[in-house]
């Protein structure tokens, strides 16, 4: 019965080659579509993977100050010392040990870390560069970020009363610098400075020309709390193109950074700082590394300290790949649904055709299964045929396809980026709550100490967002592909068949013989 | 050695009616009737007596309201209309019925594939007068004789202890309704079979073993 079947179906496919052709074409055009959404959105997917592991999520360590601003609240409505107030505002720091032993219990989780130092020192006899705006206001000392405004207020001197003239900002990764991130920063002459680069600094052009200084030169600058010089030793000069950056502003390690901090804030090198970052292997891990690290570390809770998850860099990425997937998905949907509609109404005809041949098939005793059968093996055969010819263009056409996408999503997407990062504290460097501590502290893992650590990538990814560019899919047909498409195809048919078998099934052999007679 | 075995269609107090309207209209009533192998049966009657009906109920081509049919006492309500098509009878019909886009050998060989054979088809076509050569063009290529021809073929290759007809020779000329009778007559005599045949032509119904006429909804 089933050999049977398979000839007649064969029969049927050999000599209705007009049907054939016609289904095979149908197929083909379906199937292409088909294939073409499957692999944009393996497409989608990778990116997404790979989003995921290069910007991760980062996790920020930091003064929780909803409830330092409750606290003091409660400290108010009980009448209480304003002296302690303001210690429970300048309570929230995190210890660099403690950033140390969070970054190694939590080493599978975590990609890299940093804080930064900002300190203020004096020029002694150095010229500084006459700065403008707002930044110009930081030079007393007040400026957002400076140690003296947490963990240090209750130190012994107040910066504001001290002859501040330069910023002091130490960081173990270079990469992580604000400027360097978004690209404003770069570097004129000589190179960046790493963990080994002991009194190593990096000065502003303006800085370098007015005191006519070259890479490889030392000068002196002053603790300001110390009253103690400093030498220090030019490694590169960076050039800035962002408004609000002060030329005035050294670059160097933390470990140089730190000798500009009074005894007590230096701490016999365990010092303090306000906010330390920890940048996630996978953004999908950030949630689980802090439910795990709260437990670990409670004690943070008690000073005052919180982590804060930020995964606004892949999140804003992801909005764009996840509309193009969302547009692939919509896509294989109009196809399937018209794919099943076209089929069944050609299936419907073409039983309707065939009922003479119905009639007479089970006039000789065939079961209805059987014709059904007939049908489907018919079907499946010519489906086959098509899904095969269509596995050959189907790349070609989700090139095309996933390019189209791509532009007329991250149009969109562009616009929508254009308002975000226009938008301070959007993204990158800045999108976090930093408290009053700002960016004042950051450092880097000292185990693996990569200064561009993939950094590549993720800035052109980052970018690639920020400036709404086109969004890069590797349009590349996996076998995963290939395989849904078959699975697809196959289900489409079957799901198409339902309404013909139906009448088929309704069939009366004599009604229709009766009526041919 | 020719199968000796008698097979017997009997055909039990069979009535039938057709909703017309608001009414039933009875085509058969309480019909009774006996077909042994090896004789061939005319049913003859006037247009609208019930003859095709007759045909439909007894090939189980439609569904039994009242009375039995059964072969060797196996009963068509014992098992299904396909099922007794498939083991017991083969049809051959005034328009033929073959399969268009099959030549005549295929038509023939799908007919023995739903009896599990595989044979050559032109065994069976031979003895109907198809040659090797015009079984292997496609139905519409063929006459209306040599069609009807195929299609008696293609009841003889299905093996089934039952033949029966209707309006065989209807559509063609009397040298092929000659030749067509001839082969019914063999296909009783030779090979065994029960052949039934509706009929209006008296060609027919004179080389019959046996006529029953159906005259309001009456077998006599």
């Amino acid at each position: 019965m089933f050999k049977n079947m398979l000839k007649r179906s064969r029969l049927s496919i050999k000599r209705k080659l007009g049907r054939t052709i016609l289904l095979t074409l149908i197929f083909f055009v379906m199937a292409n579509l088909v294939l073409a959404a499957f692999i944009v959105k393996s497409a989608v997917s990778a990116q997404m993977d790979y989003a995921k592991s290069t910007l991760g999520g980062t996790v920020s360590l930091q003064a929780d100050m909803e409830t330092i601003r409750e606290n003091q609240k409660s400290e108010m409505e009980k009448g209480g010392d304003p002296s302690k107030m303001f210690k429970e505002m300048s309570r929230p720091s995190v210890n660099v040990e403690t950033a140390n032993e969070i970054v190694s219990t939590y080493a599978d989780y975590i990609k890299d870390y940093s804080y930064e130092i900002t300190v203020s020192a004096n020029s002694y006899n150095m010229e500084t560069v006459e700065t403008k705006g707002p930044s110009g206001n930081m030079m007393n000392g007040n400026m957002p970020g400076t140690p003296g405004m947490f963990g240090n207020m209750d130190s012994s001197s107040d910066d504001s009363t001290l002859d501040s003239d330069i910023i002091i900002t130490g960081t173990n990764a270079y990469a992580y610098v604000d400027g360097v991130e978004d690209g404003t920063l770069t570097i004129k002459e000589g190179t960046y400075f790493d963990e080994d680069s002991i009194d190593s600094v990096m000065i502003s052009y303006e800085f370098a020309e007015l005191n006519s200084l070259k890479v490889g030169d030392t000068f002196k600058i002053k603790n300001i709390y110390t009253e103690k010089s400093i030498y220090l030793t030019v490694i590169g000069i960076y050039d800035t193109s962002s408004e609000r950056a002060n030329a005035n502003t050294m670059y160097m390690n933390t470990e140089t950074a730190a000798k500009f901090f009074n005894t007590e804030e230096y701490n016999n090198g365990n010092y303090s700082v306000g906010n330390v970052k920890f940048y996630m292997v996978n953004s999908d891990y950030a949630d689980e590394f802090v439910e795990k690290a709260n437990i670990e570390f409670s004690e943070l809770f008690e000073n005052n300290l919180k982590f804060a998850v930020d995964t606004s860099e892949y999140d804003s990425l992801a909005g764009s790949i996840e509309s193009v997937g969302s547009f692939a998905d919509t896509i294989l949907i109009i196809v399937i649904i018209a794919a099943i509609v076209i089929i069944t109404l050609i299936v419907s005809i073409n039983v309707k055709d065939r009922r003479y041949e119905i009639g007479v098939l089970t006039s000789l005793g065939a079961s209805k299964k059987n014709v059904i059968g007939q049908i489907a093996t018919e079907l499946l055969i010519v489906g086959t045929l098509g899904f095969a010819l269509a596995s050959v263009t189907g790349t070609i056409f989700a090139t095309t396809l996933g390019k189209s996408i791509v532009e007329s999503q991250t149009a969109s997407s562009s616009q929508q980026s254009e308002q975000n990062f226009g938008r301070p504290g959007a993204m990158m460097g800045g999108s976090m709550p930093d408290g009053p501590g700002g960016n004042n502290s950051r450092g880097s893992r000292t185990d693996s100490f990569p200064f561009m650590p993939d950094g590549g990538n993720m800035k052109d990814i980052v970018n690639a967002s920020r400036e709404g560019k086109k969004i890069e899919l590797d349009i590349n047909a996996q076998p995963i592909d290939y395989i849904l498409l078959f699975a697809t195809g196959y289900l489409v048919i079957i799901l198409a068949l339902i309404l013909p078998s139906v009448s088929i099934m309704h069939y009366q052999p004599k009604e229709i013989l009766a009526g041919k007679e | 050695m020719k199968e000796t075995k008698k097979n017997i269609l009997s055909v039990e107090n069979l009535s039938y009616s057709y909703q017309n309207g608001d009414r039933l209209q009875k085509v058969l009533n309480d019909v009774s009737a006996k077909f042994e192998s090896g004789k061939i049966y005319a049913i003859v009657g006037e247009s609208g007596s019930g003859k095709t009906t007759f045909l439909s109920l007894i090939s189980a081509l439609d569904k039994l309201q009242e009375g039995d049919v059964k072969f060797n006492k196996k009963s068509l309500r014992q098992i299904t209309g396909q099922e007794f098509r498939l083991k017991y009878v083969n049809i051959v019909f005034q328009s033929y019925n073959l399969i268009k886009y099959m030549t005549a050998a295929e038509n023939v060989e799908v007919a023995m594939a739903f009896d599990n054979r595989k044979e050559d088809p032109n065994k069976y076509l031979e003895k109907v007068g198809i040659t090797a050569e015009e079984g292997k063009r496609l139905i519409g290529k063929l006459s209306g004789g040599q069609q009807q021809r195929v299609a008696i073929a293609r009841a003889l290759a299905s093996n089934s202890p039952i033949i029966m007809a209707d309006e065989p020779t209807g559509n063609l000329d009397e040298d092929t309704e000659e030749k067509i009778i001839e082969i019914f007559r063999d296909l009783a005599h030779k090979d065994n079979k029960i052949v039934i045949i509706v009929t209006h032509s008296r060609q027919v119904a004179k080389k019959a073993d046996k006529v029953l006429t159906l005259r309001r909804g009456k077998l006599s």
